[in-house]
């Protein structure tokens, strides 16, 4: 099974501070989305068991960052890499990167699979994988936990609310995956070695044959703050009985605690 | 087994120093750094002299990411109540280039790494080392994990505690007596308070030493080091003498260690310096105070030890300095590896040439100039008496009561006899004169 | 963050960037402990407080918290210290310092 795997190069966001309700990024270093390396994992996984090939794609969005992040998808186990990357890609949003994914895919010799991490670790709108499966026009399973080849077809499973469903999708299909799928592997140290030598396709815009002016952005982000905590600050006096009568009528007052 | 010509172990300041001079020389390198990136295990005080270093790579301190150049120089005795403070500024310490400047290391190690990569080496983070491979008494090698790397040499720059190299049999284990703990808060405050709180010109920063009602008698002091948009706040207090007094301590004293910075920081002295400041990080350190009787082997077959890792640090009570160090150890592992890689000779006499250079450099002189100091710095008077005694007599002088006062001399003389003249002070102003 | 001009230390901590293991990388031999230190140098010394005994008197240590100074092992002479860092991912990452 030919499978791709689309990545993103997301900042590490527990080493994001804020200050001033801004996100301080700088010397903040970007890693491979938590969610894209869940679906790494889950194609190597598959290729170990039914052979193939595993390519990560990634859209560089302006972001220089990305060969460090495609290193560490080769280091993971990928067999190859292509990154799309093009001036006109800064600021790209969902839909842009979704066109650019789909028309790398079309131009890789063989595809069989394509898998999505959920969501991106730092905007997470999740419509990536949705948008890529319509684009190439393949069935799509959202919200994969566990994903097995079948002749021809991939089998999921994913948790609905009280039940579990299983799928069957015939290839070539499109599956996003959860976290609780797998333990990403961490790449050793002869893997991120031998990942120097692994190709890597450098791809712009001309290359894939899409136009600039389709993947301008058609979304403004007006606003990133960090959300403002209000405290109350109500303190309690008394005994520690009267403190904590005090302290639960507050808390049923505020209906944080039912009647 | 795979192989490649030279591995790195750790990347700071002297493993990327040595990284950089081999890459450059077009020799394959390889550095294996344990956290997210360079600097992100790293704490300095902050300050790095950039004079010593300036020549080596003289390309990259044009555009490294200093926090401030450093114009003011401060040294405060704190006694009781009163303290007296030394404010020497000169136009030399900032003259075009300046000699020093302020460091935040996640910061500073990160530009270097990217440096390093720029060049052809190759830096892996969250790799951590091992062990050293060791092979009839020559290094040939880590391992990481389930993986042995071979390398024609290793340059073992893994920082103060030496476990690979002590288990490896390269050097002592780090001991209490040649360490000490610095710990200190970032504290974040706009640039134009810094300036206006330091008298700093914009850009320009300020470096504080504190001795005295610090350290609770313990080796060691406080230090303050103004960056761009915080200050580094800490604390520097003997191993030695911190297990000391664990050991005299009552069962019902529930001190730390990490009280003393908060005990710091809340001296009415300290206190309007970190006003209105937010902190933003807290971590701590050891910091090698040994001296150059504390320096292992600098390098055998198949191996070299540069920076914190050889010991490579200088207290000399009013100078702190490391990371000079750090980089001039770095820089002249990668001279001895390049002639050892030209006679394809690895072995301890083929690497000979590094020990001799840091011999002939400022590392190593500096060091021997300054091997009374770890000794001088063990008599507690110097953290408690004489901050007291210096700032007891000025407060004095400056002392206009409600009766009458007595003369300048008379007071001064009357200070200088009771604190200064007694068989203590004699003896400890004939062990300051090899200092 | 905190503006207070002191600061609760595990406030301080809780500025830090910890990413945690499963496995401790300080492992204490608690016996050794017991049977013969009795300057508990490590409750003093270590800058994050992380020593503590507990309700039976037996050493413990919040190693999650470690800022990986390795002050408690060059202190405990009495060498009831396993002390390694932290595997790679892990341990505390620092943004200035």
């Amino acid at each position: 099974m030919d499978i791709v795997v689309c990545v993103k190069t997301n900042p590490d966001l527990q080493m994001v501070r804020v200050k001033n309700r801004e996100a301080v990024v700088e010397a903040v270093p970007y890693k491979l989305g938590d969610l894209d390396k869940n679906a790494l994992e889950t194609a190597i996984q598959l290729r170990d068991a039914a052979g193939g090939t595993i390519t990560a794609v990634s859209v560089a969005e302006g972001n220089r960052k990305i060969r460090e992040t495609i290193k560490e998808a080769l280091a993971m186990g990928a067999d190859s890499a292509a990154v799309v990357d093009d001036p006109a890609l800064a600021g790209a949003d969902p839909a842009a990167v979704a066109a650019v994914l789909a028309a790398a895919v079309k131009k890789l010799p063989g595809c069989d699979l394509v898998l999505f991490g959920e969501g991106s670790t730092d905007n997470y709108s999740g419509q990536v994988g949705p948008r890529v499966a319509e684009l190439l026009g393949v069935p799509q399973v959202g919200f994969a936990r566990k994903v097995e080849a079948v002749d021809g077809a991939v089998r999921c499973e994913r948790s609905m609310d009280e039940m579990i469903e299983t799928l069957e999708v015939a290839l070539p299909a499109a599956v996003t995956v959860v976290s609780e799928i797998n333990e990403p592997r961490i790449p050793s140290l002869m893997h991120i070695m031998k990942a120097k030598s692994k190709p890597v396709e450098e791809w712009t815009l001309a290359d894939l044959g899409v136009d600039a002016g389709a993947v301008a952005a058609r979304r403004e982000i007006v606003s990133n703050l960090a959300e403002e905590q209000d405290r109350k600050h109500v303190l309690f006096e008394g005994s520690a009985a009267e403190q904590a009568d005090a302290f639960v009528n507050a808390l049923i007052k505020e209906g944080v605690l039912g009647r | 087994m795979e192989k490649v010509e030279c591995i790195v172990v750790g990347g700071g300041l002297a493993g990327l120093s040595a990284a950089y001079g081999l890459a450059d020389a077009g020799v394959e390198v390889m550095v294996l750094e344990r956290g997210d990136y360079s600097g992100a295990k790293n704490v300095t005080g902050g300050r790095l002299y950039a004079s010593p270093i300036r020549s080596f790579y003289p390309e990259l301190w044009e555009e490294a990411p200093f926090e401030r150049a450093v114009a003011r120089e401060l040294v405060t005795m704190l006694g009781d109540g009163a303290q007296t403070t030394i404010e020497v500024a000169s136009d030399r310490f900032t003259a075009d280039p300046p000699q020093s400047y302020t460091v935040l290391r996640a910061r500073f190690d990160q530009w270097l790494a990217e440096k390093v990569g720029e060049k052809g080496g190759m830096v892996v983070p969250n790799m951590k080392v091992d062990a050293l491979l060791r092979e009839e008494g020559r290094i040939i090698g880590i391992r990481a994990g389930e993986d042995e790397i071979g390398a024609d040499v290793v340059i073992v720059a893994e920082g103060v505690l030496r476990l690979l190299s002590s288990e490896a049999g390269l050097a002592a284990e780090p001991v209490d007596r040649d360490h000490a703990l610095g710990f200190k808060e970032v504290i974040e405050l706009p640039p134009g308070v810094i300036e206006d709180r330091w008298h700093l010109n914009p850009g320009e920063g300020a470096a504080q030493l504190f001795l005295g009602n610090v350290t609770d008698g313990m080796l060691g002091g406080g230090f303050l080091y103004t960056n761009k948009e915080s200050i580094s706040l800490g604390v520097v207090v003997g191993m030695k003498a911190m297990r000391e007094r664990a050991e005299k301590a009552k069962p019902q004293d529930a001190s730390e260690s990490y009280q003393l910075l908060d005990r710091f920081k809340a001296l009415p002295q300290i206190r309007p310096l970190v006003a209105g400041g937010t902190v933003a990080e807290y971590s701590a350190h050891a910091i090698p105070e040994g001296g150059i009787a504390a320096v292992p082997k600098l390098a055998g077959d198949g191996y070299l030890m540069a920076g914190d890792a050889a010991g490579l640090a200088l207290n000399a009570l009013i100078t702190v300095r490391g990371m000079d160090f750090a980089i001039a150890s770095g820089y002249y592992a990668a001279e001895a590896v390049k002639a050892a890689k030209a006679r394809a000779d690895f072995s301890a006499a083929g690497l000979a040439g590094y020990e001799a250079s840091l011999r002939g450099s400022f590392v190593l002189k500096d060091l021997q100039t300054a091997s009374q100091i770890p000794a001088f710095m063990e008599n507690p008077r110097l953290f408690t008496h004489y901050p007291r005694a210096v700032s007891r007599l000025l407060e004095q002088i400056y002392t206009v009561g409600p009766g009458p006062t007595p003369g300048l001399f008379k007071t001064a003389w009357g200070g200088i006899r009771r604190d200064f003249m007694n068989t203590g002070t004699v003896k400890d102003a004939w062990s300051a004169r090899r200092i | 963050m905190s503006d207070e001009s002191t600061m609760k230390i595990d406030a301080k901590l809780g500025l830090d960037v910890f990413k945690l293991d499963k496995e401790p990388h300080i492992v204490i031999d608690t016996e050794v402990c017991r049977t013969l230190c009795v300057d508990r140098a490590c409750l003093y010394v270590c800058p994050a407080s992380l020593y503590e005994l507990d309700d039976t008197g037996r050493m413990t240590v919040n190693w999650e918290g470690c800022l990986e100074c390795g002050t408690c092992m060059i202190c405990c002479d009495k060498r009831a210290l396993t002390w390694k860092y932290p595997r790679g991912p892990y341990g505390v990452q620092y943004r200035m310092s």
